[in-house]
C-alpha cells in the first residue's frame, strides 16, 4: 500500500517514480496480471453502467475493450484509475487490485492512482497555454519536481518514447496546439509517460486521427507494451485485431467475453460476440 | 442455428455470391469427373471431350472466386465465422480446380484406351471411382451444411481409397508382366487410378476446410502431430 498512500512531504515524487512497482507474484500457470478486477459494478446515480465484471488485465500486453456505444467500455477503463469519480453521484462495488493493492481502499489517494495509471483520451488535449516542452513535464512540475537537468532528461525520454522527439526537438518552445492532430495525440502520450506510470489507459486514442497518424499511434502502442501494460477502448474492430493481445467484449455493462484476440476474432465462444464483431448486431 | 443477417446488406450479398460460385464450381467438377469416367466405362469419346471442355469453365470460376474472396477481405475485413467461410471458400475453389484437372487427365487417358480393344481390368477402377465420387460429394456437402461430423467422416475414408488404389495398381502391374502387349493400356489404367486417388486427397482437403469453417478446428495432419 506504500505507493498508493504516499502523501508525506519527505518522499519526493522522483524517488517514487524511480521505484518500479513490485512485480506480481510469479504464477507458473498464468501470465502476470497488472489488474485484477472482481465483481465490479458502477452506478451513475440510479443507472448501473458496469454490471458485476470480473476480469484480469495481463501485464505488458495490450488489452482492447470493444462493444457498442453505451456498453460501459469507457466507464470500465476509467474505473481502472478512478477517473469516473469525476462524474457526480457515482457508486462502486467490487474490487480493483493494481498489483495486489485495492485502488478503492479508503486510504488510497486518487491522485496517486491516476499518476500510476496514466490516461490518453479520444481527442488530444494539450494544455493550450503551454509550449510543447511544458506540456510534457507539467505532471512532474505539479508533483514538485524542480531539478532542471532531470526535467530535461525526462522531457527528451518521454518524447522519444512517444516517437515525437525527432519531429519537435527544435520546436519545444512552440505551443502544443501548433502541432498536427496526430502529433498532439503523441504529445499527450508523452505527457502521460513523463510521470512514468505503470499502466497506460487509452480511450479511443485514434478515432480522431487520419490513417497515417493512426498507424504511428498503433506502432507506438506496440512498442510501449514492452514496458507498460496497456488497456485501450476502440470502436475499430480491425484496430483491436491488429494491436491487442487480449480482447474484452462488453454489452449493456456486462462483460460478455474476454480472451486472446486471435480467439475472439476467429472463433468467439459467445454468440453475442460473434454477432457484434461480424456486424450482425441488432 | 441460422445466423442473423448482417447490418450491411451488401456484405450478405457478396458472401452469398461467393458461396454460389463455389457450389457451381463443385457441381461442374462433379459433372466433369462423371463424364470422364463414363467416357471410360462406356468407351464414349464425346463424353471425354465434354469432360475436358468443362475444365475451362471451372478454371474461370476459380479465378472469379479468388478475385471475389480478395475483394471481400479488402472491403469488409471479415472476422470470426465470416472470415473462416471466406478463407475456406478460396481454398475449396483451389481444390476443386485440381480435381477438375484430374478429371481432364482421366478423360485424356480414357480416349487413348478407347482406341484399343476393351480391357476387362477397367472393373478394377470402378470401386475407386464410386469411392472418390462419394468423397467429393460428401466433402462439399459438409461445407454447405457446416456438418463437422460428415467432414471428419470423409477424411477417415481416404485411407480406403488409397488401399483400393494400391491393390488395383498391384494387379495391373501383374497383368503387365503377363500380357506385355497391353502394357500401354494397363499403364493408362494405373494413371487413372492414381488420378482418382488424388481426387480423394482433394476431397479430404475440402472436408478439412469444411470442419475449419464450421468449427474453427484445424484437423489437418493429425497423424503427423500425434506421432511427433
Amino acid at each position: 500500500m506504500d505507493n498508493l498512500t504516499m502523501t508525506t512531504p519527505e518522499r519526493t515524487v522522483m524517488e517514487d517514480v524511480d521505484q518500479p512497482a513490485e512485480p506480481p507474484p510469479a504464477d507458473e500457470s498464468a501470465p502476470a496480471c497488472t489488474f485484477r478486477v472482481k465483481n465490479l459494478s458502477i452506478w451513475y446515480g440510479e443507472k448501473r453502467a458496469i454490471d458485476n465484471v470480473t476480469l484480469d488485465i495481463v501485464s505488458n500486453a495490450v488489452s482492447a475493450i470493444i462493444g457498442p456505444s453505451g456498453c460501459g467500455k469507457s466507464t470500465f477503463i476509467r474505473a481502472l484509475n478512478r477517473m469516473h469519480e469525476l462524474v457526480p453521484k457515482t457508486r462502486v462495488e467490487g474490487t480493483v487490485l493494481l498489483h495486489g493493492e485495492d485502488l478503492y481502499s479508503n486510504d488510497v489517494d486518487p491522485a496517486i492512482v491516476r499518476r500510476r495509471v496514466g490516461m490518453v483520451f479520444q481527442k488530444s488535449n494539450p494544455f493550450p497555454t503551454m509550449s510543447i516542452g511544458e506540456n510534457v513535464i507539467v505532471g512532474l512540475r505539479l508533483n514538485g519536481v524542480r531539478d532542471r537537468k532531470f526535467l530535461n532528461e525526462r522531457l527528451e525520454k518521454s518524447l522519444r518514447m512517444a516517437a515525437l522527439w525527432d519531429e519537435v526537438k527544435d520546436d519545444l518552445h512552440k505551443p502544443g496546439t501548433s502541432l498536427s492532430g496526430g502529433q498532439q495525440q503523441r504529445l499527450c502520450i508523452a505527457r502521460a509517460l513523463a510521470v512514468e506510470p505503470e499502466v497506460l489507459l487509452m480511450d479511443e486514442p485514434c478515432s480522431a486521427l487520419d490513417p497515417i497518424a493512426t498507424a504511428k499511434i498503433e506502432e507506438l502502442i506496440y512498442e510501449l507494451k514492452a514496458k507498460y501494460t496497456i488497456v485501450t477502448v476502440t470502436h475499430n474492430m480491425q484496430q483491436a485485431g491488429r494491436i491487442s493481445d487480449y480482447t474484452a467484449f462488453f454489452y449493456l455493462g456486462r462483460l460478455i467475453e474476454f480472451g486472446p484476440t486471435t480467439k475472439i476474432f476467429t472463433n468467439p465462444s459467445e454468440r453475442q460476440t460473434e454477432d457484434y464483431i461480424t456486424g450482425r448486431f441488432g | 442455428m441460422i445466423a442473423p443477417k448482417h447490418i450491411l446488406g451488401t456484405f450478405d450479398e457478396v458472401l452469398a455470391s461467393l458461396r454460389n460460385n463455389v457450389l457451381m464450381m463443385a457441381g461442374l467438377t462433379e459433372r466433369s469427373l462423371e463424364r470422364a469416367m463414363k467416357g471410360l466405362f462406356n468407351r464414349d469419346d464425346n463424353l471425354c471431350a465434354n469432360a475436358i471442355a468443362d475444365d475451362e469453365e471451372i478454371d474461370q470460376l476459380e479465378i472469379q472466386i479468388d478475385r471475389d474472396g480478395v475483394a471481400i477481405l479488402l472491403r469488409f475485413q471479415p472476422v470470426a465465422s465470416d472470415l473462416r467461410r471466406v478463407v475456406a471458400a478460396m481454398k475449396l475453389s483451389s481444390n476443386l480446380e485440381r480435381m477438375a484437372d484430374q478429371a481432364t487427365t482421366i478423360a485424356r487417358r480414357a480416349r487413348k484406351l478407347n482406341q484399343h480393344p476393351p480391357l476387362p481390368e477397367v472393373d478394377l477402377i470402378r470401386p475407386m471411382y464410386e469411392h472418390a465420387m462419394s468423397m467429393l460429394r460428401d466433402s462439399v456437402e459438409a461445407f454447405v451444411r457446416e456438418d463437422v461430423d460428415l467432414g471428419r467422416a470423409v477424411v477417415a475414408r481416404d485411407e480406403t481409397l488409397d488401399e483400393l488404389n494400391r491393390s488395383a495398381s498391384r494387379k495391373l502391374i501383374e497383368r503387365m508382366a503377363q500380357d506385355p502387349d497391353q502394357l500401354r493400356g494397363y499403364l493408362n489404367l494405373i494413371f487413372i487410378g492414381r488420378a482418382l486417388e488424388r481426387v480423394g486427397d482433394h476431397a479430404t482437403n475440402i472436408a478439412e476446410d469444411a470442419v475449419y469453417a464450421a468449427a474453427a478446428e484445424d484437423i489437418r495432419h493429425q497423424t503427423l502431430a500425434a506421432s511427433a
